[in-house]
C-alpha cells in the first residue's frame, strides 16, 4: 500500500475491494445468520444525483420470460451476457481504464501496473495526455521504460486475444511531441494496430478543471526542462521548491473540432478515433459533432471525476455533473463512455441506463492498484462485475442495450408512462 | 551500343545487398534519367523565370506530417529542430523576395510501417518544390502540366540509350505528349472508385489502394483537384467560394504508378492560418516565426511538390520507388 489518497472516494471500501475481492461486496461473512441486516439509511442524502438515483427493479419482468425460453430454465444472475463493443473495441464488461495525467500519482510503477492489470482483464486503457512530453516514450535512447511505450508493453504482454485495446490520448502541447504520429509508425504498436485495437483519443477538456487545460506541481528544475512548452507560475511563492505547470486548453469551435476529428481519421486510418470532452454546457452540442465527423467514441467526464489536481475554485464550482451530461446528451446512436467518481457496480449501471456505453474507472483504479500491485485493479472490477450481473439480473434483464432511465428513480419523480403501458 | 537488360525493372519488395544495388546497370540507367528529368525540369522552370533556391534542411518546424507520417527531431544547441518533411512554409517565406522560386529539396518523413512494401514510400526522397506569388490553382496545374510533357520529351530525347536497356515502351508517353490532362474532383474519384468497387471514404484523401486503382484506368497523367478539409495540412487553401473543399490538386501518374505531386493554392492570411492550425490539431505556439511573417503579409501563392524519385519511376517504368534512388531508406528499416 502507498500513501496515495483520494478524500472524495470512499477509499475504506475500494482498498477492501483491491485486497479481499468479491467478497468484499457483501456484509461480513462472519455475521451471516447472526446479525440482521437493513438497508443504510440515506445519510442526509449525500452525494451526487446519481449517488441518489435508486434502481428499481419492476415486478413484472418480460425479458426475464424472454430469457427464459431460450434457457428452459429460470434465469440467474450468472446468465447476465456483460459483453460488449465500445469505441472499436470488444469488451468483457462496460468498463474501461481512465487516462492518467502527468500529475504525480499516476507516476512510474503504478501507472505500469495498472496498465499490465487492464491488459489482464480485457478492458480499454486510455493513456493520459503529456504522458510523452514528461514522461518520455519510452524508446532506449529517449526516455525511462514507465513512459507511453512501457505502458502499451505492460497491457499487449497480458490482454487476451481480441479484447480491449489501448487509447492514446493526445492534447494541444502533444501535437507537438507528435505523440499519435510515434505510435502510429512504433513497431511495438503494430500487433495493436492490425488487430483493430489501437485508438487515438483527441483531449478537449478534463472534468476536474473544465475550461482549464492540465496542471500539474513540479519541482523548479523540472519545470525548467519543460519550459519551452508549458507556461511556469510560481503560484506558491517565490520561496517555494515547487511551482505550477500549466498546460492551454486549446481553442475549439465546432468547425474546428470536425475538422481534427476528420484528420485523424485521414492521417491514421487504421486506428480508432476517440474525443474526450468536459462536462461543457453544449456538450450535447460537441458529442454530436465529433459523431457526426466519425469519432467512434466520445468520452465525457463529469465534473466530478478526474485524478488531475485544481483549483478548489473548480473543483467545487465549475462544470456540469455526470448525471446533468447525461441528461443533456439524452438519446443517441453512438458510443458514450463516461467517467467521474465510478467505483462499483451500482454507478456503472445507473450512467447505462442514462445511456453511456461504458464507465471508466479513474482514481479508483489507482487506489486499487496502489493496494496491491499484483491484483489490486481485477479484484475491484470483479467486484463491479459482480454487481453489474446482480443488479441487471434484479432489473430482469440479461443484455445491456436493454437498460433504460426506467430502471432509474430519482427522488422526487414519478414518472408512470411505464405503468400506463403494462397491459 | 545499348546493352538489353534481362527482366531489367522486376524489383523484390525491399532492396537487396547495396554493393549489388549501386553496381547494378538498372540503378545506373535509372539514376541517369533522374539526372535528366532534373535537367529537363530546371531547362523549363528557366525559360519561365523561375529562380533556384536551396533548400533549408532543418527548422523550428516543418510541413506538419500528413497520414500518419512522423517528423524527426534534431537537437539545435538545446533547441528542438526538425528535418524537412518539406519546404513548404520556406517556399512561401521566400515569395518575400521573389515571385517565382524553385528547389529540389530533401524530405525526411518517418512514414507508417505499412508503407514499407508500397512500392511507393521512401523515408528519404527528393521533392522539386515550385512557388509562384498571385498564382491560381489553374494557372499552377497549367504550369505543371507543361513542366511535365517537357521534361518528359528531353528524357525520351536525352536518356534514349537508358530508357531502351530498361525496356521502357516510349508509345507509354504518347497521349501524355498528345492530350490534356483530366481534371477531377475529389468527389468524381470517389464516385469513380466507388463504381469500381473501392469503399473511398468521401472525408479523406485517396486511400493507397484507391489511388493505385484509379491510377490503372487511365493512359496519362490526370488532376484530382478540390480535396476535402480535413484530409490535408493547414497550408493547403480554403476555397471561399465553396467553404470546405480545399484550392488543392494531386497529380496521378497513369497505368497504377499512382501519386507522384501535391499543390495547391496556400493559406496565407494571418487569421486564415491560425483557424487552419486549429483545425489540424496544431498549436500555432510552434509556428512563431511563420505566422510573425504572416502577421506582416505574405503573399498569395500556388505551388506544387513533385516527387522526384517517383516521377523517375514512372519514366523508368521501374517496379518500386526504392530503384530509383542510390541509397533507398524505407519504412522501418536501417539501411545506409
Amino acid at each position: 500500500m502507498t500513501g496515495l489518497r483520494a478524500p472524495h472516494l470512499p477509499e475504506p471500501a475500494i482498498r477492501a475491494r483491491a485486497r479481499d475481492g468479491t467478497a468484499a461486496i457483501f456484509p461480513d461473512v462472519e455475521g451471516y445468520g447472526r446479525t440482521l441486516f437493513g438497508a443504510v439509511p440515506a445519510a442526509g442524502q449525500a452525494g451526487d444525483d446519481l449517488d441518489q438515483a435508486q434502481i428499481v427493479p419492476p415486478v413484472f419482468v418480460p425479458r426475464r420470460l424472454e430469457k427464459l425460453y431460450e434457457l428452459g430454465r429460470e434465469p440467474l444472475f450468472g446468465d447476465v451476457d456483460l459483453t460488449t463493443s465500445i469505441g472499436g473495441f470488444t469488451v468483457p464488461l462496460p468498463v474501461f481504464l481512465c487516462a492518467f495525467g502527468s500529475t504525480q500519482v499516476a507516476d512510474s510503477a503504478l501507472g505500469l501496473a495498472a496498465s499490465e492489470q487492464a491488459g489482464r482483464l480485457g478492458i480499454p486503457m486510455v493513456i493520459g495526455e503529456n504522458v510523452v512530453p514528461m514522461h518520455g516514450y519510452g524508446r532506449s535512447i529517449d526516455g525511462p521504460a514507465d513512459g507511453l511505450l512501457g505502458r502499451i508493453l505492460a497491457y499487449s504482454g497480458a490482454v487476451p486475444d481480441g479484447l480491449g485495446g489501448v487509447v492514446v490520448q493526445q492534447s494541444t502541447e502533444d501535437a507537438d511531441a507528435e505523440v499519435w504520429n510515434l505510435v502510429y509508425s512504433d513497431p511495438s504498436a503494430t500487433a495493436l494496430l492490425n488487430t483493430g485495437r489501437l485508438a487515438f483519443e483527441l483531449k478537449v477538456g478534463q472534468g476536474a478543471k473544465p475550461g482549464l487545460g492540465g496542471m500539474t506541481v513540479l519541482s523548479r528544475s523540472a519545470a525548467a526542462a519543460v519550459s519551452g512548452q508549458y507556461a511556469v507560475d510560481e503560484a506558491f511563492g517565490p520561496q517555494a521548491a515547487m511551482v505550477l505547470r500549466s498546460s492551454s486548453p486549446g481553442t475549439f469551435t465546432g468547425e474546428i473540432l470536425r475538422q481534427q476529428v476528420h484528420l485523424m481519421r485521414n492521417n491514421f486510418p487504421r486506428a480508432r478515433v476517440w474525443v474526450k470532452l468536459h462536462p461543457g454546457r453544449d456538450v450535447r452540442l460537441a458529442a454530436n459533432v465529433a459523431w457526426n465527423a466519425g469519432a467512434d467514441a466520445v468520452t465525457v467526464d463529469g465534473a466530478e471525476g478526474g485524478t488531475g489536481w485544481a483549483p478548489s475554485v473548480f473543483l467545487q464550482n465549475v462544470g456540469l455533473p455526470l448525471a446533468e451530461c447525461l441528461r443533456r446528451i439524452g438519446k443517441h446512436d453512438a458510443d458514450l463512455l463516461v467517467s467521474g467518481r465510478v467505483w462499483e457496480g451500482s454507478r456503472v449501471l445507473k450512467c447505462l441506463a442514462m445511456g453511456a456505453s461504458a464507465a471508466g474507472l479513474g482514481r479508483a483504479a489507482l487506489l486499487a492498484v496502489s493496494e496491491d500491485a499484483a491484483d489490486g485493479l481485477v479484484r475491484l472490477v470483479r467486484c463491479l462485475e459482480l454487481e453489474l450481473r446482480l443488479l441487471l439480473s434484479a432489473l430482469g434483464k440479461y443484455r445491456l442495450p436493454d437498460l433504460d432511465t426506467a430502471d432509474l428513480w430519482f427522488p422526487g419523480q414519478y414518472d408512470t408512462t411505464e405503468e400506463d403501458r403494462m397491459p | 551500343m545499348t546493352e538489353i537488360l534481362d527482366s531489367p525493372v522486376a524489383a523484390s519488395e525491399l532492396p537487396g545487398e547495396l554493393r549489388a544495388h549501386l553496381m547494378s546497370p538498372v540503378t545506373h540507367a535509372a539514376l541517369r534519367i533522374q539526372n535528366a528529368i532534373a535537367m529537363g525540369s530546371r531547362e523549363y522552370l528557366a525559360r519561365h523565370g523561375f529562380v533556384e533556391l536551396f533548400p533549408p534542411i532543418i527548422g523550428p518546424v516543418t510541413d506538419p506530417g500528413v497520414r500518419g507520417a512522423k517528423q524527426i527531431d534534431v537537437d539545435f544547441y538545446g533547441h528542438k529542430y526538425k528535418l524537412m518533411t518539406s519546404v513548404i512554409l520556406y517556399k512561401q517565406a521566400s515569395l518575400l523576395g521573389f515571385d517565382k522560386i524553385f528547389y529540389l529539396a530533401p524530405n525526411v518523413r518517418l512514414e507508417p510501417l505499412e508503407t514499407a512494401t508500397t512500392g511507393r514510400h521512401l523515408v528519404e526522397f527528393h521533392q522539386l518544390d515550385v512557388e509562384v506569388a498571385g498564382a491560381s490553382r489553374e494557372e499552377i496545374l497549367d504550369l505543371l502540366e507543361g513542366l511535365i510533357r517537357h521534361t518528359v520529351s528531353y528524357v525520351l530525347r536525352e536518356s534514349e540509350a537508358d530508357l531502351e536497356s530498361l525496356r521502357r515502351d516510349r508509345e507509354a508517353f504518347t497521349p501524355l505528349l498528345r492530350d490534356p490532362f483530366e481534371r477531377f474532383s475529389h468527389r468524381e474519384a470517389v464516385a469513380m472508385l466507388r463504381g469500381l468497387r473501392h469503399g473511398q471514404s468521401a472525408d479523406a484523401e485517396i486511400d493507397w489502394e484507391g489511388e493505385k486503382l484509379i491510377s490503372e484506368q487511365t493512359n496519362r497523367p490526370f488532376f484530382i483537384v478540390d480535396y476535402p478539409k480535413g484530409s490535408r495540412g493547414f497550408t493547403d487553401g480554403e476555397s471561399s467560394a465553396e467553404p470546405g473543399v480545399l484550392r488543392n490538386f494531386d497529380l496521378i501518374a497513369p497505368d497504377g504508378y499512382g501519386e507522384m505531386c501535391s499543390g495547391g493554392e496556400r493559406t496565407y492570411e494571418y487569421r486564415r492560418l491560425i483557424e487552419r492550425m486549429r483545425e489540424t490539431g496544431e498549436n500555432p505556439a510552434k509556428y512563431a516565426w511563420y505566422l510573425d511573417l504572416a502577421r506582416d503579409g505574405l503573399p498569395a501563392s500556388a505551388g506544387f511538390g513533385l516527387g522526384l524519385e517517383r516521377f523517375t519511376r514512372y519514366l523508368a517504368g521501374l517496379d518500386r520507388v526504392w530503384q530509383a534512388t542510390a541509397y533507398p531508406k524505407l519504412p522501418g528499416i536501417a539501411t545506409p
